[in-house]
């Protein structure tokens, strides 16, 4: 498939303007000022579009909720918070190709009539924000940043605002919270952020990748772009293939391609040409599917029917080798670190599940580990603040569902069903 | 520029002070490598902010830190993807050739060892942040080589 | 209209509230934690959730809003068991000592899990452990208790607005902690411990010594300490006040109280209350009976009355006594002695302001609900701090600013720092400059209206400093023109008023000008007060111009009135005030003083002065809880009750009566005596005929007597409506013209080579009975004298290094604390520590039009003492 986001990447400069403009940058927004902003809006409706961030959410209803608040200012955030683990699909955006994300957020500026913009850029990505900081500059030496961009009467503003280690930031109220200079909290909602989002004032929060699409919209228009992929929710998606695989990477593919052959045949299959045993096909908070589940598309439509989830399109791909309980531990583990603390059933459950994970991976799991850890999960699932903790019971739920043959071999034998490092 | 100074330059960023409060963090946070008292207090009057609403916020996100640290912080991911790849021998490693742990600092105050989640470098793990540094598809062999270009 | 079924049940609803909310309104108690009726809702503790028809998961009720036509559940099975799992997580890391824990019997978690379970715990990991800290001396904080409700946060945030404390950490790791981890160094307003459910925080003062469930005695009462009036409960055991609470429901506080309010009242336990009566014998106070003392002063005031005439005799009333006690000292004097030479401390500041405001507007300008002031949009302060001397009034002011008004203060702003948008610090005494020019702008924009044809007239003979007079305030056009325009835009504005107006030369002309300002503005006047019943204090005709129910004594329309009602002789003319009568006793035309629960020696400036004067009385008496400086030159000293001892009302600065209750009994039979019984009982040897035999007599004489209190007995008064008779209009019109100082001058503005000692209004104290108070003690436990860092680093001063400041009038030696927010040429120092009070350097001149007095010479030399 043709390249859209990924564009021009290997070529050494491509992080600069000027490389940028020699392959037809900053293109698309010149089309898009001549066109109304409620139009721009209409486009990306008709596209399909839906958030790239996890959630799936249209962009285009998102876009029109905030435009239709009549409060001014409208801020637009770049959600950059790229956290869940297995997921590193916007860091080639961020570092190889800042002017299509800058593009696509002064586009989406424009049809939103926003004239603030931020990217809240993860802390552990120091490199994209120098180079981020260096393609802002640049597009304000241009004139594509500042007031009245190339003569169109509209101005913008963007700046970075970097995270500083917080998984929950992901989340468009907690990272609101966060650019307010606060706990990176969740909000009660309603209300939304379209409505009451950054200080207040409306508020559209989109992923890196959605933003990226943006400019590719406005340039191919809605019919050729919802071609692209799985027509129910179309266009390219990038997958971050990892750990057991030949060639892990970012992926640029149609929405809707299946497991295998992101795995088998852009991956390079699993390494050193072992078993597949579990794969993980979201990122770390979706549940985990068995072999069997490798001729699912991969899209926000068909995976739920399968018990999991497309989250940010993370494939982690785990071998023979690997112990599941292990996994799992580490996933808890993770969880634990990140849950905010605002929510009883987080706060508490993550730790307790990591606790008796811990136990069971290092050799002192008990009979009956298995069902509490299951009616821990489902005493979450559902009351939760916010979806980590669902996330949370989800994996512990879905490893005991696909693999509970491991969990009881590793209880009951007092360690690993798999010698690692095979 | 005074630090003062530059944190209320900062502040022009946001609509209201205290959107700055991150990224001042991170200004005080520069100068000694942690945030002292002293560096929030810095914050709060720089922001005019008060001290324990600073010292929530700075305290809620982990890459503040809020013990001395040595003079070069690894960062390194221990997360599923780098647990896999080898992250755990390599925190071993740290341990058995400097005396590092998790959490921990070098005697002599050159290196502190932080194990973080996930880094977003799953297709080069492991991976870790040496400072501001990147570096990616790490093995036995060639972090020492990297970590000894930190004095 | 809203219709929503709640448990079978159909509800109507006006608004859209949440569906807890809307349950509540039917009856029906859905379980919380992590709410609090007043705070924003905060949807953590998942306790309160609900089923609701078409929607697949349970909902917080807390944080969901009602829409028409929901269906909800609140409690069935998958809900019950939801709760269960809640509590559970809550116990995993809970320490379950229950046996130990102070709040066992009234915490919220043990309640809930004895309604929902679970019954046995399924845990089996390892607890968080966090020590419990006890670095502050009056707040335990105990982080494995806490439930991460945030209620403390979100008080001391949003209510409060101290932000003191904060969430640190994050996930299970996450403590509430003031900054410093340890000690609080807050405003210790103690509504943290409200709002605790389990026992996260909890109050040292009575630690491991009672349980809940020993409360023997609830008494509802009004707090003692400043002019706001508290309501609040003291829970008593064996005569002993366990604690002081505030409830919701009680009171206009709304469940707030201030440190002094709830960790003051251990005065009255200090065990250095007198407890027989003294008298002075070869120089040297005995004990003595009852019976000796009161006939000795009998006797004493009978003698020099005959001989002097009553005029020889005086009264210091008292703003911390009962309106009944301070009607019964009134009486005494002026109708027993035949004396109008009664006045109290009120006259520093509270009762010129008022009097001088009145002769302006109108009786009954100031009276106005202080829960009003949160609804208006923009306040003008001056003068004073409000959230220090009248804490909770101050909150009010604070919620403006939070609801989106603007606060402008006049001076250095205090607790209010957080709370406005740019500071207004003229260099000292130049303020009248300042407001002179604030009103001067305000013309421009405000046209007169007519309706005060003499404030008006004045307005336009008022001198408009130029642009170079201004400059010497420090003060620029500017900030001028930015504040009028402030005070213009707002609708609803309030101007509160505090002490240092008055205590200004030219303090009359200040107070027009403020009272220019809410003429202009249509503003409400606030005027704080420092002492409880200060406003009683003039309502009780403790005035030497006024009778009670304001009337004046030289009208003899007024006199014959109150002179009818009582059957009673007052004098004609008008009695000494308080200075008047310091300066007569110095001239040896004063014979006899009774003082009641004050301390003149320590609250008047230039104590070597007062000393030296009271000294040359032949008969001084006071009447007092403990031995102040002044009863310890007495030639008797009679033991009162306290405050918590009391039966009577307080007036406070709205004019609102409020029932003071006793909760304790006094220790012994020689224990101090009620005030009005004392006074009452030298009155009937002196000859009065009437006898009185509850406090109940006292007060229906008042309501005879007063037009302002007639039909309001006490089962009005505690029914807490019973503001004085106003009903938004003065009383009495306005009286024709009045008098102002210096219209058409501006004072010259000189910098001094030494700073000025300024009177700090700390909010720990508030004087002789506050240092009592071991809790407040705890808190600021000793004299410090306040100085910014600039000054200190002139004198080569650390923080808590010994200075030495002095003048004409005394030395003091104290400890020096740093503060960047008060400005370089003063120097801050409470008058409330024995020996260390600020009045003592302080001189002070007589304002000819109020009557009180201003503080005229208060520069000292500041020295760093060498070890």
């Amino acid at each position: 498939m043709e390249r859209f986001l990924l564009k021009n990447i290997e070529s050494p400069g491509s992080a600069d303007i000027d490389e940028y403009l020699r392959v037809g940058g900053y293109a698309s927004l010149k089309k898009a000022f001549g066109m109304e902003p409620a139009d721009i809006i209409a486009e990306v409706k008709a596209a399909g579009l839906r958030g790239r961030g996890g959630a799936g959410f249209p962009t285009g209803m998102k876009w029109d909720f905030a435009s239709r608040d009549p409060k001014f200012p409208k801020y637009l955030i770049c959600n950059a918070d790229e956290g869940e683990p297995g997921t590193f699909k916007d860091r080639p955006i961020l570092e190889k190709n800042p002017h299509l994300l800058i593009e696509g957020m002064v586009i989406s500026a424009y049809a939103l009539k926003s004239e603030r913009g931020y990217i809240y850029l993860r802390g552990e990505y120091p490199y994209a924000k120098a180079v981020l900081e260096k393609a802002i500059a640049e597009a304000y030496g241009k004139g594509f940043l500042g007031p009245d961009i190339t003569g169109s009467g509209f101005g913008f503003d963007l700046s970075v605002h970097q995270g500083a280690g917080a998984y929950i930031c992901g989340e468009e109220t907690a990272l609101i919270d966060s650019i307010e200079g606060r706990r990176g909290q969740p909000r009660i909602k309603p209300p939304f952020p379209v409505n009451v989002g950054a200080w207040g004032m409306p508020t559209v929060v989109n992923n890196v990748e959605t933003l990226a699409n943006i400019p590719l919209i406005v340039s191919m228009g809605a019919e050729k772009y919802s071609a692209i992929g799985n027509p129910e929710c179309p266009g390219p998606k990038l997958f971050s293939v990892s750990c057991c695989v030949e060639r892990p990477g970012v992926y640029e593919l149609p929405m809707g391609i299946t497991l295998r052959e992101i795995i088998y045949e852009h991956a390079g299959g699993i390494r050193g040409g072992r078993e597949l045993k579990a794969v993980i096909p979201g990122g770390i908070s979706t549940p985990v599917l068995t072999p069997e589940g490798l001729d699912c598309p991969m899209d926000f439509v068909n995976l739920p029917k399968r018990g999991s989830m497309l989250g940010s399109g993370a494939v982690m791909v785990f071998d023979d080798t690997v112990c599941l309980v292990k996994v799992c531990w580490r996933a808890m583990r993770f969880f634990e670190h990140e849950s905010c603390g605002k929510c009883t059933p987080c706060r508490e459950g993550t730790g307790w599940m990591r606790n008796i994970l811990e136990r069971i991976e290092n050799g002192f799991g008990r009979d009956g580990d298995i069902e509490l850890l299951q009616d821990i999960a489902l005493s979450i699932t559902g009351k939760t603040f916010c979806p980590l903790g669902d996330g949370a019971a989800g994996v512990v739920l879905g490893f005991i569902r696909n693999f509970s043959e491991e969990f009881r071999y590793h209880i009951a034998n007092k360690e690993c069903m798999v010698n690692e490092g095979a | 520029m005074d630090i003062v100074d530059e944190i209320r330059a900062l502040s022009g960023k946001y609509p209201d002070r205290r959107g700055a409060l991150l990224p001042a963090l991170y200004v005080v946070q520069k100068e000694a490598g942690w945030l002292s008292q002293e560096a929030l207090d810095t914050v709060s009057r720089a922001l005019n902010l008060p001290q324990a609403t600073v010292k929530g916020v700075a305290t809620f996100y982990s890459m503040y830190k809020h013990r001395p640290m040595g003079r070069h912080l690894i960062q390194l991911c221990t997360n599923v993807a780098c647990m896999i790849m080898g992250a755990e021998r390599l925190v071993d490693l740290l341990k058995e050739k400097y005396g590092l742990e998790p959490g921990g600092t070098t005697g002599d105050g050159r290196f502190s060892l932080v194990v973080m989640e996930c880094i977003g470098a799953c297709d080069r793990a492991p991976a870790m942040l040496v400072d501001t540094d990147f570096h990616a598809g790490l093995t036995a062999d060639n972090i020492f080589r990297i970590l000894e270009e930190y004095e | 209209m809203i219709k929503v079924t709640i448990d079978g049940r159909e509800i109507e609803l006006e608004h859209p509230v949440t569906v807890l909310e809307a349950a509540k309104q039917a009856g029906i108690a859905i379980p919380t934690l992590c709410y609090f009726e007043g705070l924003t809702p905060f949807g953590g503790c998942r306790l309160c959730l609900v089923e609701v028809e078409k929607l697949p998961k349970l909902q917080t009720s807390c944080t969901l809003m009602t829409a028409d036509g929901m269906v909800v559940r609140t409690e069935t099975d998958q809900i019950r068991a939801a709760r269960r799992s809640m509590l559970e997580f809550l116990l995993i890391n809970h320490p379950l000592d229950c046996p130990y824990c102070d709040k066992a019997g009234e915490c919220e978690l043990q309640d809930l899990v004895a309604r929902y379970g679970p019954e046995a715990g399924r845990f089996a990991e390892g607890k968080r452990r966090h020590p419990e800290s006890f670095d502050d001396p009056i707040i335990v904080r105990n982080m494995e208790r806490c439930v991460l409700c945030t209620r403390c946060v979100r008080m001391c945030n949003d209510l409060q607005g101290s932000y003191s404390i904060s969430v640190t950490g994050r996930g299970s790791h996450s403590f509430v902690e003031p900054f410093s981890g340890g000690r609080y160094d807050c405003e210790y307003c103690g509504n943290c411990l409200t709002v605790c459910p389990v026992g996260a925080i909890m109050s040292r003062l009575h630690r491991h010594s009672y349980r809940p469930w020993f409360v023997e005695k609830e008494t509802e009462t009004v707090c003692g300490f400043c002019g706001v009036g508290c309501s609040m409960v003291l829970q008593m055991r064996e005569n002993s006040i366990i604690r002081a609470i505030p409830r919701r429901g009680i009171g206009f506080n709304e469940g707030l109280l201030c440190v002094r309010g709830r960790f003051g009242y251990e005065y009255v336990e200090g065990g250095e209350e007198l407890t027989t009566p003294l008298m002075k014998v070869d120089g040297e106070l005995r004990q003595v009976s009852w019976e000796d003392a009161v006939s000795f002063v009998v006797k004493r005031l009978r003698e020099i009355r005959d001989e002097f005439g009553g005029g020889a005799v005086g009264a210091i009333a008292s703003g911390r006594c009962t309106n009944e006690d301070n009607y019964m000292l009134q009486k005494l004097v002026r109708f027993i002695l035949g004396s109008n030479n009664i006045d109290s401390a009120a006259r520093n500041y509270y009762a010129p302001a008022e009097l001088y405001l009145e002769r302006i507007f109108g009786q009954g300008i100031t009276a106005n609900l202080i829960s009003g002031i949160a609804n208006s949009d923009g306040v003008f302060v001056a003068g004073g701090d409000p959230t220090a001397i009248n804490p909770i009034l101050g909150l009010q002011v604070r919620s403006v600013w939070r609801s989106g008004g603007r606060v402008i203060v006049l001076g250095v702003p205090g607790g209010l720092k957080r709370f406005i948008p740019y500071e207004l610090t003229p260099v000292p005494y130049s303020e009248e400059i300042v407001l002179s020019a604030i009103v001067g702008r305000l013309l421009e924009d405000k046209p007169l209206r007519g309706e005060n044809a003499a404030l008006e007239a004045k307005l336009r003979s008022l001198r408009i400093p130029s642009d170079d007079e201004l400059g010497a305030t420090g003060v620029s056009s500017e900030d001028i023109v930015r504040v009028a325009g402030d005070l213009s835009s707002m609708t609803t504005p309030v101007v509160v008023i505090g002490p240092d107006v008055v205590q200004r030369k030219r303090a009359s002309k200040s107070l027009f000008l403020l009272g220019a300002i809410a003429y202009l503005t249509n503003a409400r006047i606030f005027l704080l007060a420092e002492r409880p019943n200060y406003q009683g204090l003039l309502d009780m005709g403790c005035l030497p111009e006024l009778l009670p129910g304001g009337r004046p004594v030289e009208l003899e329309m007024f006199r014959h009135k109150t002179e009818e009602a009582l059957g009673m002789k007052a004098p004609e003319e008008k009695g000494l005030n308080l200075f008047e009568m310091i300066e007569a006793a110095a001239a040896g035309r004063l014979k006899a003083l009774y003082v009641m629960g004050e301390n003149p020696l320590f609250n008047i400036p230039d104590s070597a002065k007062v000393e030296k004067a009271l000294e040359n009385l032949d008969l001084l008496v006071v009447q007092d809880v403990h031995l102040t400086e002044t009863a310890r030159i007495a030639d008797v000293v009679l033991p009162a009750t306290a405050w918590p001892e009391k039966e009577g009302t307080f007036t406070n600065l709205e004019r609102r009566l409020q029932r003071v209750r006793k909760a304790r009994r006094g220790k012994m039979a020689s224990y101090g005596r009620d005030d009005w019984k004392i006074l009452a009982d030298i009155a009937e040897r002196l000859g009065m005929t009437k006898t009185y035999h509850r406090v109940e007599d006292v007060w229906e004489e008042i309501m005879h007597v007063s037009a302002l209190h007639t039909g309001l007995g006490y089962e009005e008064i505690a029914g807490g409506s019973a503001l004085w008779p106003y009903y938004g209009e003065p009383l009495r019109g306005m009286e024709g013209d009045f008098p102002v100082e210096g219209l058409d001058e501006l004072p010259e503005v000189t910098v001094p080579e030494k700073p000025y000692l300024m009177i700090d209004r700390p909010l720990y104290h508030s004087g002789t009975f506050s240092r009592r108070s071991k809790a407040l003690l705890g808190i600021h436990p000793g004299p410090s004298l306040v100085i910014s860092p600039l000054l200190a680093e002139r004198h080569g001063l650390s923080d808590g290094d010994k200075a030495r400041i002095s003048n004409g009038r005394g030395v003091l030696e104290l400890k020096v604390k740093l503060d960047g927010d008060i400005p370089d040429n003063q120097v801050f120092l409470a008058n409330t520590f024995e020996g260390f009070g600020a009045m003592g350097l302080i001189g002070f001149g007589t304002d000819s039009v109020l009557g009180s007095i201003y503080i005229d010479d208060n520069t000292v030399r500041v020295e760093k003492v060498l070890r």
